[in-house]
C-alpha cells in the first residue's frame, strides 16, 4: 500500500468497479444515489481504458440510463426520480456513446431543448433551469452537442467569450468571472475550447508553466499553487498538457508512482492519495491520468472527451492532443 | 472521498456495520420514497417542506430534494403567505444552510441554495429594504466564518465575490482590500487572497479610485516582504508577475530584476528567483531591446541560457519545459 507500489493491480480494479452495485444493503450506496450516473461513467470509462469493457452488462447499464430520463424537464438525473441536470445528462450521452447506442435518444430534441435552452445572455452555461452557472456546465454543453453531431446550433463566439473572460493572468481559468484558477477549470475551459478549435484563446507556455508546477515533490499533482497533492488532478492538469503538449514538462515516472501509491492493493480501486479510502471518482482519473502517461497495457484516452480515444476517432471528432507514448513495460 | 483514511475490515466487521446501519438505512429509504412521491404529486404542503428539511440534514448533495423545497416555497408556502411571513421562512433557511455549510463547506448545492434564498428576500417592511440588507449584510459575515475555517475554499471566495458584487448596500472597494490585507498577513501562502487582491486592484483602477502606477509600487513592496519570508512559496511569486504584467514599464521591470538579485545572492538555490529572473529578462528583451541595443540583448540571453541549464539540475521534474524555453531563446 505504500509508495513501493510498482505495478497497476488491473484485476483488482476491475474486481472493485464490478462490486459497486452489490452494495444495495449499504447506506453509502444510497446516499450517493445523487451521482449514479456520474459513478457509471467513471466506471464504464475506467473498464474500458483497462480492456474490460465487458465486465459491466451493456444492456443493463443502458436500460439504467434510459431509466433516468426526465421527459417533463426534457434530460437525464443522476438517478431515476431524480431532476434532470446537465452534469448527469453529459454522462448520460458518454454512457450510450460508449455503448454505441446513441440512437435511443431523441439527438436534436436534446440538443436544442434542453442543452442549448440553458445557456444564458453571457454565453456561460447553467446546470439546471434553476440557473446555477459554472464554466463545467459550458463543457457538458459543448461535450454533449459534440457527441450529439449538433455542434453546429451553438453560438460559438459567445461561448468562448464567456471562456475568455475567465481567464486569469496565469494562464488558467475559474469556475465563472473572477474565480481563481482551478485545474479541474482548466480541464473543462481547455477541453471545450479544443472541441471548438479555438486554442488560440489560450497562453500555451504561461499555462504549460502554471500546470508544470502543480507536481509537487513527491510526484502528485495539486489542483491550485500551494495545496495538496490529489489523485484527481492527475487528470485535470494531464488532459489539459496533452492538448497543449506540454506533457513532457513534468517527470512522468513519479507521477506514475504516486498514482500506484494511491492503489488499494487488497480491494482494489485507487484513492485520492495513499493510504486513504478509495472510491469509483479517484479510480477512474487515476487510471485515466496513467493511460495519458503511457502506462503499459492500458487503451489510450481521449483527453478532451475523456472518453476511450478509438470511440471519438471513429466518430471523427480527434484534436491534435498528444499523450506520451504507450511503454512496453 | 477526499482525506478519508482507509481502514482494513474484516467481513465480520462490515457485516456488523451494515448491521448497525440496517435502521438508519430503513428510515432514510422511506424518508426519500415519501418525499420523492409526494414531488410527483406536485404536493407543495408544509408537512413535505419539512420532510425536505430532515433529507437534506442527513444528505445535503440530494440535488433533487433541494429542488423540491424551492418549488414548494414558491408554488406554496409563498402563495398564501405576507412579505412578512416569506422574508421569515428565507431567513430560516439561511440559518439552516448555515449549519449544513458548517458540516459540508463544499457542497455547490448549499452555497446555490443560499444565492436562490438572498435573490428571493422580498422588499420591505413597508416601502424599506431593510429584510433585503439585514440578510445581505449578514452573508458577509457568514462567509468570513467559512473563510476562517478554510482559508483557500474556493466556493467561499467565490461567494463572498457575487455578495460583494450583488448586495444591496455596497461596500467600498477598499473595505475588500483590507480584507485582503488581513488574510495575507495571516499567510503569505494564502493565494486566494492574493488572487483576490488583484480583482480588487483591476477594479479599483479601472473606475480611477487608485492610481495604477501608485499601487503599483506599494505591492511591490508587501509582495517582496512575502517573497523574503519564504522564497518557495509560490504565491506571493505569481502575484509578483501579475503586478509585472507585460512589462512595458522598463524603469520597474529592471529595479525589480536588481531586487530579485539581491534575494538571490542571499538564496542562491532558490528555483523561484532563478525562473522569475529568466522570465523578466525575457520580457526585457521582448519590450525593450530595441533601446538599448544588440550586445546587451545578447548578454541578457545568455544569462538566460545559463539560469535554465541551473534549473535544470535544481528542478530536475521540470527540465524538459527548461529545455524547451532554451530552445526557443537559441531560435530567436
Amino acid at each position: 500500500m505504500a509508495a513501493s507500489e510498482t505495478q497497476l493491480y488491473v484485476d483488482k480494479h476491475v474486481a472493485y468497479i464490478k462490486s459497486l452495485g452489490d452494495n444495495k444493503d449499504d447506506l453509502t450506496y444510497h446516499m450517493t444515489a445523487h451521482l449514479r450516473m456520474n459513478a457509471i461513467y467513471w466506471g464504464l470509462t475506467a473498464l474500458c481504458i483497462m480492456g474490460h469493457k465487458e465486465a459491466l452488462d451493456r444492456e443493463e447499464m443502458i436500460d439504467f440510463v434510459m431509466s433516468c430520463w426526465d421527459d417533463e424537464a426534457g434530460g437525464f438525473g443522476a438517478h431515476p426520480d431524480h431532476d434532470a441536470h446537465l452534469l448527469a445528462t453529459t454522462s448520460a450521452i458518454q454512457i450510450l456513446v460508449t455503448h454505441d447506442a446513441l440512437d435511443r435518444v431523441d439527438k436534436a430534441r436534446v440538443a436544442r431543448l434542453v442543452i442549448l435552452s440553458l445557456q444564458q445572455p453571457s454565453g456561460v452555461f447553467a446546470g439546471d433551469s434553476f440557473g446555477e452557472i459554472d464554466t463545467r456546465f459550458s463543457y457538458c454543453a459543448v461535450n454533449s452537442l459534440s457527441l450529439l453531431g449538433c455542434l453546429s446550433d451553438l453560438d460559438v463566439e459567445k461561448t468562448v467569450s464567456y471562456i475568455r473572460a475567465c481567464r486569469n493572468y496565469d494562464g488558467g481559468f475559474g469556475n465563472c468571472i473572477g474565480a481563481e484558477t482551478h485545474a479541474g477549470q482548466v480541464f473543462v475551459c481547455v477541453a471545450a475550447l479544443a472541441i471548438l478549435d479555438r486554442l488560440d484563446e489560450v497562453d500555451h507556455e504561461t499555462l504549460g508553466w502554471w500546470l508544470a508546477e502543480r507536481q509537487l515533490p513527491n510526484g502528485g499533482l495539486n489542483g491550485r499553487p500551494e495545496k495538496l497533492e490529489d489523485v484527481c488532478y492527475s487528470f485535470w492538469c494531464l488532459s489539459a498538457m496533452s492538448i497543449l503538449d506540454k506533457l513532457s514538462w513534468i517527470d512522468s515516472d513519479k507521477l506514475i508512482s504516486f498514482v500506484l501509491s494511491a492503489q488499494d492493493s487488497e480491494g482494489g480501486g485507487i484513492a485520492d492519495r495513499p493510504g486513504d479510502m478509495v472510491d469509483v471518482f479517484h479510480t477512474h482519473f487515476g487510471i485515466a491520468g496513467l493511460s495519458l502517461l503511457g502506462y503499459p497495457g492500458l487503451i489510450d484516452l481521449d483527453p478532451v472527451y475523456c472518453m476511450p480515444a478509438h470511440i471519438i476517432e471513429a466518430m471523427g471528432l480527434r484534436k491534435g492532443w498528444k499523450a506520451l507514448p504507450r511503454r512496453k513495460t | 472521498m477526499h482525506g478519508a483514511r482507509r481502514t482494513r475490515q474484516t467481513p465480520e466487521a462490515i457485516a456488523a456495520r451494515k448491521q448497525r446501519e440496517q435502521s438508519k438505512l430503513k428510515d432514510y429509504l422511506s424518508l426519500t420514497e415519501d418525499v420523492i412521491a409526494r414531488r410527483k404529486k406536485s404536493d407543495w404542503s408544509k408537512d413535505s417542506f419539512d420532510l425536505t428539511t430532515r433529507v437534506l440534514q442527513i444528505n445535503p448533495e440530494f440535488y433533487t430534494v433541494w429542488n423540491y423545497r424551492r418549488n414548494i416555497m414558491s408554488y406554496g408556502l409563498f402563495v398564501e403567505s405576507s412579505p412578512e411571513s416569506i422574508n421569515d421562512l428565507l431567513s430560516d433557511d439561511l440559518s439552516m444552510t448555515t449549519m449544513a455549510l458548517k458540516a459540508h463547506p463544499k457542497v455547490y448545492w448549499i452555497w446555490n441554495h443560499r444565492r436562490w434564498c438572498l435573490e428571493n428576500v422580498p422588499d420591505g417592511p413597508g416601502d424599506s429594504h431593510d429584510w433585503k440588507k439585514a440578510n445581505w449584510n449578514r452573508e458577509l459575515a457568514v462567509v468570513e466564518k467559512m473563510l476562517d475555517a478554510d482559508a483557500r475554499n474556493f466556493h467561499a471566495w467565490n461567494y463572498r465575490r457575487y455578495v460583494l458584487a450583488n448586495m444591496p448596500e455596497r461596500r467600498p472597494e477598499a473595505a475588500e482590500l483590507a480584507y485582503t490585507t488581513r488574510k495575507i498577513e495571516a499567510n503569505f501562502s494564502n493565494f486566494s487572497a492574493w488572487h483576490q487582491r488583484s480583482k480588487v486592484y483591476t477594479s479599483l483602477w479601472e473606475s480611477g479610485q487608485l492610481n495604477r502606477e501608485k499601487s503599483i509600487r506599494d505591492e511591490l513592496e508587501l509582495v517582496k516582504n512575502a517573497m523574503y519570508t519564504d522564497p518557495n512559496d509560490q504565491s506571493a511569486w505569481l502575484y509578483h508577475r501579475w503586478l509585472i504584467g507585460s512589462g512595458n514599464d522598463r524603469e520597474i521591470l529592471e529595479s525589480e530584476i536588481t531586487a530579485i538579485e539581491e534575494l538571490l545572492e542571499e538564496q542562491p538555490d532558490s528555483k523561484w528567483c532563478i525562473e522569475s529572473l529568466v522570465h523578466y529578462k525575457r520580457l526585457l528583451i521582448k519590450n525593450h531591446s530595441a533601446e538599448f541595443g544588440a550586445e546587451q540583448t545578447k548578454g541578457l540571453l545568455s544569462q538566460c541560457v545559463s539560469f535554465l541549464l541551473q534549473l535544470q539540475t535544481l528542478d530536475p521534474p521540470r527540465r524538459n519545459m527548461y529545455q524547451d524555453i532554451v530552445d526557443t531563446l537559441s531560435a530567436t
